[in-house]
């Protein structure tokens, strides 16, 4: 207790405090603009942070990492175009809800549980953060690959539209996911001998293409209908109710994110993804998931914030990094000279404490910023569409270019816009496709890495307890759907029997 | 202290003016360092740590260019396209060689020239001790049974070629397992999935400390600083394995001579401050990591190769 005490003396010092919320606008700005990403912002400031006290440097450092992942969903709800990967599954329910005239409700909604996610998370992490960190050892490549088929099995009911469709664009966002360098043979696949495809098919093109870039085509195409008045309603905040509906659900995605984080190299975007899903699954208004359901905002945006917590215990107590973010931040404390692993926890446990008590800081700082904010962001959306279009396009260059600073990457967002622009009319959804394509890499290595660790011998996956509960839960998830129709429809015959039998 | 560190600094502008003047004003505009993966990675990280300093050696801004891309393709033809005056630099990693070596890259292996070395970390092959190996005679018995699972990154980069070597004139049977990154080759050694792997110091350093890992030997010619009870291969009869994880600046070979010369010099002196050195320690490397141009470039060249011919027996070379 001591100690956790003396990290939050740590940081309350004046410049810790302000170099805390200088990070964590930072971050909320970076994450809302795609192509700039918080590891990439992280990365930048690095050398800056050599002339502070480790502490202060570290904790601002993380304060944009927590603040980062918010911010990336103020965009995908507001224009579609997701700031920040783990934000994609935001876009799902957010934009839409946004189309509706109620960007300030979906908003208030991301900033309310994003910060319930990273406190849930940082709470956990204080507690319990020595003990969780062996968690990651339990996982190998046979877990990881359960674990994926279980994120995939929601793949034919993640978004409404028709489950053939969803799982054809599942596989092409699988089949996206193997061009370039195989990991496991070396062997190079669909790269036309293009260099600039050699590592592969960077997922932020694809992903500002598909939701941003497919979306403004669409609004192109709209040019000649009358616009509509907008009504203030946009601007009006999440209402208790929304809370009392939704809690549940940010419970739940602060679990997953907060387990799926601490797993080495999974990171926030797939947190997201299994939040959506089980939001989903669990939800009573399963129907209305991709028009704009509020618990589709709610269930991503507090999974991937929890995940930024969670992504911390590997980081620091192993010194294995939990997502990209927390590897540079383990650059960090390698530049002032402190190494991560079981030796920080015996020897520096002021500062673990210091970074996250920073972090939950920063959690309340974007919290007033983003309910703030949200009033103000939503004003976005009653711009004319005639306006904000052609900037989104700039933005959506720009985002492209920035990650990679390649001209390819701009090239491989304008295709990925327009096959989804097609693939959108042709009744196919964007969600699908982005979930292969996350969870497609992971999917094949660690079929692959196991079939090496089991001698080519499938049948060893039952060995292992952990690998087999993900993939009992992935086929209950599987056959849940049509088994809930089936009982349904026998429910209703029942009835209708029953009912005839009184006549 | 200070009126030392004042004198040091004066004592620099003055060697620094005297470069100038034989260099032909060289450097004149900001220097720019080439590089081939994303911010934030250990080839970032090295090379903005070693222009916080270099930046002030040298006199003129310097920044770090990331040109992604083709293992390192998109890099080099970049580089070799800027006029060669001492203003581009470009940090390599083994994989530039390996791309050169599979006849994939731009350039060849006799277009660059090594100016100084930033890092050099070591492979060593390490175990769990739960495996219950305590040697390399222990592996070779273990590994008729089952070949020993292996861990290292990318087939058919740096470690997937050091392992084949190593197996190759060991004698021990492996199966690799290519993993996305070091911490999963730590994390899959550390739960048992694996049982061996070649791991860099500053990746095995806690487990080695926690007595989880035991080292059982280093890919080097010589013995580590930090672990001088574990022996190199050779000192137990495994010639000819090399293998290390190094970083280092090279220029384009036609780049003047005497502007190479200040800028080893420069660098040189960059790395030795207190700001370079905490970070090497930060990844448990020493001063040793630092090399001069001769050095670097020689052990580009030998590196080079081992790769090519162990590239040509995996099939990989095109």
């Amino acid at each position: 207790m001591e100690i956790v005490l003396g990290g939050l003396l740590e940081i309350l010092q004046p410049q810790t405090l302000l170099l805390i919320c200088v990070g964590t606008v930072v971050g909320v700005l970076v994450g809302a603009l795609p192509g700039l990403s918080s590891s990439m912002a992280v990365a930048l400031l690095l050398p800056f942070t050599i002339y502070l006290e480790p502490i202060p440097a570290i904790a601002m450092l993380a304060a944009l990492y927590c603040a980062g992942t918010f911010g990336g969903s103020i965009t995908a709800i507001l224009i579609n175009a997701p700031g920040a990967p783990p934000a994609a599954a935001t876009a799902f329910d957010g934009y839409p809800l946004a189309k509706n005239g109620q960007a300030g409700r979906a908003l208030g909604m991301a900033a309310a549980a994003s910060v319930v996610g990273g406190i849930f998370s940082l709470f956990v992490l204080i507690l319990a953060a020595p003990f969780l960190a062996t968690v990651a050892y339990r996982f190998g490549p046979p877990e990881y690959f359960a674990l994926t088929i279980f994120g995939l099995s929601m793949l034919a009911s993640i978004s409404g539209k028709s489950a053939v469709k969803n799982l054809i664009g599942g596989a092409f966002g699988v089949l996206l996911a193997t061009v370039g360098v195989d990991l496991t043979t070396g062997v190079e696949r669909f790269t036309f001998g293009v260099p600039e495809l050699y590592e592969g098919i960077s997922f932020i093109p694809v992903l500002i293409g598909l939701f941003a870039m497919a979306e403004l085509l669409d609004q192109a195409g709209q040019k000649d209908r009358p616009l509509e008045r907008f009504s203030m309603s946009a601007l009006k905040l999440p209402t208790l109710d929304d809370f009392r509906r939704v809690w549940k659900t940010i419970l739940r995605s602060s679990g997953i994110g907060t387990f799926v984080g601490i797993l080495p190299a999974e990171g926030s975007t797939v947190a997201a993804m299994i939040g959506y899903n089980e939001a989903k699954r669990w939800s009573k208004n399963k129907d209305n998931f991709g028009k704009g359901e509020i618990e589709g905002v709610a269930g991503p945006e507090a999974a991937n914030n929890a995940a930024t917590g969670g992504a911390m215990v590997p980081t620091l107590a192993l010194g294995i990094p939990g997502s990209a973010t927390a590897a540079v931040i383990l650059g960090g404390l390698q530049i002032h000279g402190l190494r991560p692993g079981p030796y920080l926890f015996e020897n520096q446990p002021n500062l673990l404490y210091a970074i996250f008590f920073a972090m939950l800081l920063a959690n309340l700082v974007f919290l007033g910023l983003g309910l703030v904010g949200a009033r103000y962001f939503s004003r976005i959306s009653l711009i004319p569409r005639q306006f904000l279009w052609p900037a989104v396009f700039c933005l959506c260059v720009v985002g492209a270019y920035g990650v990679g600073q390649s001209l390819n990457d701009v090239y491989i967002m304008l295709i990925a816009g327009f096959v989804g622009y097609f693939l959108n009319r042709a009744g196919f959804s964007p969600a699908p496709i982005i979930m292969g394509l996350v969870l497609g890499h992971m999917v094949e290595n660690s079929l692959a890495q196991s079939m090496i660790l089991f001698d080519q011998d499938a049948w060893r996956f039952l060995t292992r307890p952990i690998a087999v509960f993900f993939f009992i839960l992935a086929a209950l998830s599987i056959v849940s759907t049509p088994l809930g129709t089936f009982i349904r429809t026998r429910r209703r015959e029942e009835a209708d029997r029953l009912a005839h039998g009184n006549e | 202290m200070t009126i030392l560190r004042m004198a040091a600094l004066a004592a620099s502008t003055l060697v620094l003016t005297a470069g100038l003047a034989v260099a032909n004003d060289y450097p004149s505009q900001p220097i720019e360092v080439v590089t081939h993966a994303s911010a934030g990675g250990g080839t970032d990280t090295t090379a903005r740590t070693l222009l916080i300093r270099a930046r002030r050696e040298l006199k003129v801004d310097a920044f770090v260019q990331i040109k992604k891309g083709g293992g390192g393709t998109v890099a080099m033809s970049y580089a070799a396209g800027k006029p060669a005056d001492g203003h581009t630099l470009m940090a390599i990693t083994p994989t530039h060689l390996i791309t050169m070596a599979r006849g994939r890259a731009p350039i060849s292996i006799d277009d660059i020239k090594g100016v100084v070395r930033s890092t050099d970390d070591p492979i060593i092959v390490v175990v769990n001790k739960k495996s219950g190996i305590g040697s390399l005679d222990d592996l070779k018995s273990i590994s008729e049974k089952a070949p020993i699972k292996w861990g290292g990154t990318q087939a058919g980069g740096i470690d997937h070629i050091a392992a084949i070597t190593f197996s190759k004139k060991s004698g021990i049977k492996l199966a690799y397992v290519p993993f996305d990154g070091g911490g999963a080759m730590i994390t899959n050694l550390m739960g048992g999935n694996i049982q061996a792997a070649g791991l860099n110091y500053g990746e095995a350093v806690d487990g080695i400390e926690s007595g989880d890992f035991v080292p059982l030997a280093v890919m080097a010619d010589k013995r580590l600083a930090a672990l001088p009870d574990t022996p190199t291969l050779a000192e137990l009869g495994i010639d000819g394995v090399n293998f290390s994880t190094v970083r280092g600046i090279i220029v384009m070979a036609d780049t003047p001579d005497e502007r190479v010369a200040v800028l080893e010099e420069k660098l040189l002196k960059a790395m030795s401050h207190g700001t370079y050195q905490a970070y090497l320690s930060g990844i448990g490397l020493d001063a040793s990591s630092v090399g001069d141009a001769q050095e670097w470039d020689a052990q580009i060249r030998s590196m080079y190769a081992n790769i090519y011919d162990t590239l040509e027996e995996l099939g990989l070379r095109k």
